[in-house]
């Protein structure tokens, strides 16, 4: 059967298929213009109230303007940068959180910016460097917040029911069991099995190390014997019905904080920021003490969560885009204006100390700013791989359904632990052991 | 009737000044022949630019992977280079991958007769006599359908989260009873498929209906006549005369089904597990896509998954083909 | 003229008619389920943040007028813009694919042409491939001719309907009587002509019917805006609130803006179905769907 026209139509879409196909795709030229010409530079990120930040910035530097787009939040944010970046459609400057700066600088999506600021590094603890350093001495965003564990608990209900905060887990645990026991309707908290990024930062103060590296090949130890620890810790928890078992950052997971249904919460030093919006009827009841430890005397932490802001390849004004970031991240203005506005506990340690940190009014503990300064000095340093958005994927799918029960938790390990190995196989990166 | 002569245009007529071509052969045959590609052009042409130039993109992306040079970080670490046909090797050895389309077509099993059941059922019973709120319950019933899917699952959603329902809270005022579990891993596919049914029927019910109408009165009225009550006509009249319709739907509904991305999608993070992040066909896709960055599989899912529909649909599609437009020129 | 008209075109007399009682609760039913979830919505439009945690689900708040003002004054009005950009994804889009449809579908309905039915397969097949998996490299081919974050990005991949084409040559088969082509070309009327002045006002009603379908199904499109779009006064409303809703989840006083967005985003589609349904008569023509 002769079709001339449709033949003709497909012929066409073979050729276009194969032209744009065969596009190579150049590297970008990354020439930074001369100090005085205009520049627009685009920036992605979700922190709270930014574009008043990005204002102010603007008001003062007439020849580097910055274009703001709210982005939709970590995952979502991560993956359009991912497809932007294969379409060399990238924004000048990104927020990227630490867990995503291996697969971004893994794809080549991330410029070296450590040539223009040779000053920034001793602002840094060592822990927050290394995971915009990636232990190289190329540079690949500037730290904008740390986000070390830390321990929130209810100082009403704590007095009710005569509890002392606990300093180790063993202690955490039996105080669990107890206040359940005492009072059926409450727990002590919720799993931390719940949120990959929150467990992940308990493992690392367990001492796992999920990911390294050494030389060209990764190792993965997302089942290491500390990883196990954690989770048959939280397993044991779960089974004796001590902690509950609730999917976190749902509207029902709100509720349980605002009806006092937890009495505490393993959680990062935003947490008041977070509480203040879903419970802001408990505002005034909460204290923040250290995370407990595995061993008495210790102090040792994790971090959940936390970014930097990087500039990307695709930049064509790199210079002025690390002038920028500067400025957010580290400038005494910036940081001040991203803890005001931002609601964000700086990574800055000069910012730590400052006083210009907002009068933590939902909490009112007066030494709450420098507590956070010493968790975050005490946070293990962590390594991450080119793939962790998989492991959080498959840690949802594992732990998601095992959180009404839990002897699921220590197969969750394992199973996400062959996931990670086998993505990064098939990715071509060289994995050691299993 | 008409006669084989060619018909010449006065050169100032009223039709404007196109010629007429001579008309070949007899009976009603259409005349020119270059004018139907006229009429379909823009279609074709966006087709191909919009459809089949990316879909040969996608089968160019599903011959390829990444290689990776050492750890993997900084400059030149990563290439793209030719696989071959490793990806489909890697697709047709994914037991996840296959236990998603089977969830799809479980979900398809109960969402498309549900589905189907109830557009039929409201769009005869909008079209018959003596039943009040019909115009109320033509917009009320496609309602729905306006809502946005990520909305709807939203609400849903929280409809489904124990501490909020109100499904519960009701069941529990009225009968006592502890309330139903909506991401149980059985009863997760009724809750996902009642998303479905819920923003889907509007639209099925509407197409059915826009068919009913056009139904001639008369066939109804002899009914009547003879004695014949509403539901008589409905089932013995009606519902026959828009079997097209009916099937034409089904296969739509069915396609889209198997399709089905936005209502598990919405709601598998807070589903306790229910829904997984690789529950259907896409949602693989866009896992292997997105979220670990591997355009290259998800290309050759992609290509498994439209080679596996095009089959399942292109002989029932060309069956009914015949029994929907008979009446056309051929 | 009243769509709802079924027995007047009968000999029988129009007389007063009881209720029948089961097909009407049946549409009750139907009704409620159909409206529940809407009014819930409607009615968490309405709650502060703790309202919606402490109050029962259908017990309303007195928010609705302060949410209203915070959705006004996010970002300095500009879900006012997401509205206007999705008006202008749908309308423009719609418009669009319903005139692209007419032509497809009358040229396929009432001609014979040899590439007819492969075509026309073809375009079919176009249904069996998913939004998902074109999205990136629709993406990927739209960056590389550097239309990324444009409006075109967005209306020109909206145009092509499979199902639209697909409802057209329906239509066209139904309502447009060959005979009456026929005759216009004996009055030596061109295609283009006939088209024009018979063709299309006699499938009309049809055409609204995929004017309006196409008109929803970009305004509840949210995948391709997604990706195509990075600056947020292009976002249309979905790609608008499912940012705010993503933001939720960390400041979760947002929830009650994205439930009143979502209800504000609703409306027009109420408003457009009001206004064409008058366009939905009952005649298709002398011929009927076989």
């Amino acid at each position: 059967m002769k079709f001339p026209r449709s033949a003709k139509a497909a012929a066409c879409a073979l050729a276009a298929t194969a032209l744009v196909a065969g596009c190579s795709s150049s590297g970008s030229p990354a020439s930074s213009a001369s100090s005085n010409q205009k520049v627009t530079l685009t920036f992605w990120s979700w922190v709270p109230n930014m574009q008043k930040i990005v204002n102010v910035w603007n008001a003062s530097h007439p020849d580097i303007q910055i274009k703001f787009t709210e982005a939709a939040g970590g995952d979502a944010e991560l993956a359009k940068l991912l497809t932007a970046g294969k379409a060399k459609d990238m924004p000048d400057i990104a927020q990227i959180e630490y867990q995503s700066l291996p697969t971004m600088v893994s794809n080549n999506y991330l410029a070296d910016i450590s040539s223009s600021d040779n000053s920034l590094k001793s602002d840094y603890p060592a822990g927050l460097w290394s995971q915009v350093s990636l232990g190289t001495s190329a540079l690949y965003g500037v730290p904008q917040d740390a986000a070390p564990l830390a321990f929130f608990y209810r100082k009403d209900i704590f007095k009710k029911y005569n509890l002392a905060v606990p300093t180790t887990w063993a202690q955490y645990a039996t105080e669990a069991a107890q206040l359940h026991k005492d009072d059926p309707s409450i727990y002590m908290g919720d799993t931390a099995a719940t949120d990959a990024g929150l467990f992940a930062g308990l493992t690392q103060q367990a001492g796992a190390q999920w990911w390294s590296a050494s030389g060209s090949t990764w190792s993965v130890g997302i089942d290491s014997a500390a990883s196990q620890k954690v989770a048959s810790y939280w397993g044991g928890l779960v089974q004796s019905g001590a902690v509950d078992s609730q999917t976190a950052w749902t509207a029902s997971w709100d509720k349980s904080f605002s009806d006092g249904e937890y009495a505490s919460w393993v959680s990062a030093v935003w947490a008041p920021g977070d509480l203040s919006s879903s419970a802001a009827n408990t505002s005034g009841d909460w204290a923040m003490a250290e995370l407990p430890q595995w061993t008495a005397g210790q102090h040792v932490s994790g971090a959940w969560g936390g970014s930097a802001t990087s500039v990307t390849a695709d930049s064509k004004y790199p210079q002025q885009a690390a002038q920028f970031i500067a400025w957010l991240n580290q400038s005494t203005q910036g940081t001040s204006l991203l803890a005001s506005d931002g609601s964000i506990y700086p990574a800055s340690l000069a910012a730590e100390s400052s006083s210009s940190l907002p009068a933590q009014t939902f909490m009112g503990q007066s030494d709450f700013y420098a507590l956070a300064k010493q968790y975050s000095s005490q946070v293990v340093a962590a390594t991450w791989g080119p793939d962790v958005p998989v492991a959080y994927s498959k840690f949802s799918d594992a732990f998601a359904s095992t959180v009404k029960t839990s002897y699921g938790y220590l197969a969750g390990l394992t199973a996400m632990q062959s996931a990670v190995v086998t993505d990064m196989k098939s990715a071509g990166f060289t994995v050691s052991g299993s | 009737m008409t006669t084989a002569t060619s018909v010449h245009e006065p050169a100032a007529s009223l039709t404007g000044a196109r010629r007429v071509r001579p008309r070949r052969g007899r009976g009603f045959r259409p005349a020119p022949r270059r004018t139907p590609y006229t009429f379909v052009a823009p279609a074709v042409l966006l087709f191909v630019a919009v459809f089949l130039v990316p879909l040969g993109y996608t089968v160019y992306l599903s011959t390829q992977k990444t290689q990776v040079s050492g750890l993997g970080l900084g400059a030149g670490a990563r290439k793209q280079v030719a696989a071959g046909f490793s990806n489909y090797g890697t697709v047709f050895g994914d037991g996840e991958f296959w236990q998603s389309v089977l969830r799809a077509v479980i979900y398809g099993c109960i969402l498309i007769p549900i589905m189907l059941g109830l557009a039929t059922l409201f769009a005869l019973v909008l079209d018959a006599q003596r039943v009040r709120f019909q115009r109320f319950g033509r917009l009320a019933i496609f309602l729905p359908y306006a809502v946005p899917t990520l909305i709807g699952s939203m609400i849903w959603g929280m409809m489904y989260l124990p501490a909020f329902s109100p499904i519960n809270s009701t069941l529990h005022a009225l009968f006592g009873i502890q309330g139903i579990n909506f991401f149980g891993q059985r009863i997760v596919f009724l809750s996902v498929a009642n998303i479905g049914v819920w923003g889907g029927t509007g639209f099925n019910m509407m197409v059915l209906y826009t068919s009913l109408r056009s139904l001639p009165q008369e066939a109804y009225e002899a009914a009547r006549l003879d004695g014949a009550n509403e539901r008589q006509i409905a089932l013995r009249i009606k519902l026959p005369m828009i079997r097209p319709a009916v099937i034409m739907t089904a296969i739509f509904s069915t396609i889209a089904t198997l399709q089905v991305f936005n209502e598990p999608y919405a709601i598998h993070q807070i589903s306790y597990g229910g829904v997984s992040t690789t529950w259907t066909p896409l949602m693989t896709v866009y896992r292997d896509t997105y979220t670990a960055n591997n355009i290259y599989l998800g290309a050759a899912e992609s290509i498994v998954i439209a080679v596996m529909m095009f089959v399942l649909s292109a002989a029932v599609l060309r069956i009914t083909n015949r029994q929907i437009f008979g009446g056309e020129a051929k | 003229m009243s769509i709802l008209t079924t027995a007047s075109q009968g000999m029988a007399p129009r007389r007063k008619r009881r209720t029948s009682i089961v097909p009407t609760g049946v549409l009750v039913l139907g009704i409620v389920y159909a409206l529940l979830p809407i009014i819930w919505v409607l009615i968490a439009s309405t709650k502060t943040t703790t309202q919606l945690d402490s109050y029962a689900a259908f017990r309303p708040g007195n928010s609705l007028w302060a949410n209203f003002q915070t959705l006004n004054a996010y970002q300095g009005g500009v879900f006012w813009t997401w509205m206007l950009n999705t008006a202008l994804y749908a309308g423009g889009g719609a418009i669009l694919s319903a005139v692209v449809s007419a032509l497809a579908g009358y040229g396929f309905s009432k001609y014979r042409f040899r590439a007819k039915g492969f075509l026309f397969t073809m375009i079919l097949v176009g249904m069996l491939v998913p939004a998902v998996v074109l999205a990136i490299p629709q993406y990927l081919l739209v960056a590389k001719i550097g239309l990324a974050d444009t409006y075109w990005a967005v209306l020109i991949p909206s145009i092509i309907s499979p199902y639209g084409i697909y409802l057209a040559r329906l239509y066209a088969g139904a309502s447009v009587p060959d005979e009456i082509l026929e005759a216009a070309r004996m009055d030596g009327s061109s295609e283009w002509r006939t088209f024009l002045r018979i063709g299309i006002p006699m499938m009309s009603p049809g055409l609204v019917t995929i004017f309006l379908f196409q008109f929803v199904a970009i305004w509840n499109n949210f995948l391709l805006p997604w990706l195509m779009l990075s600056s947020e006064n292009k976002y249309p409303l979905t790609v608008g609130l499912f940012t705010l809703l993503d933001a939720g989840t960390s400041q979760p006083a947002l929830y009650s803006l994205v439930l009143i967005g979502a209800v504000l985003s609703i409306l027009p589609l109420i408003l457009l179905f009001f206004l064409l349904q008058r366009f939905w008569r009952v005649d298709l023509g002398a011929g009927s769907v076989k």
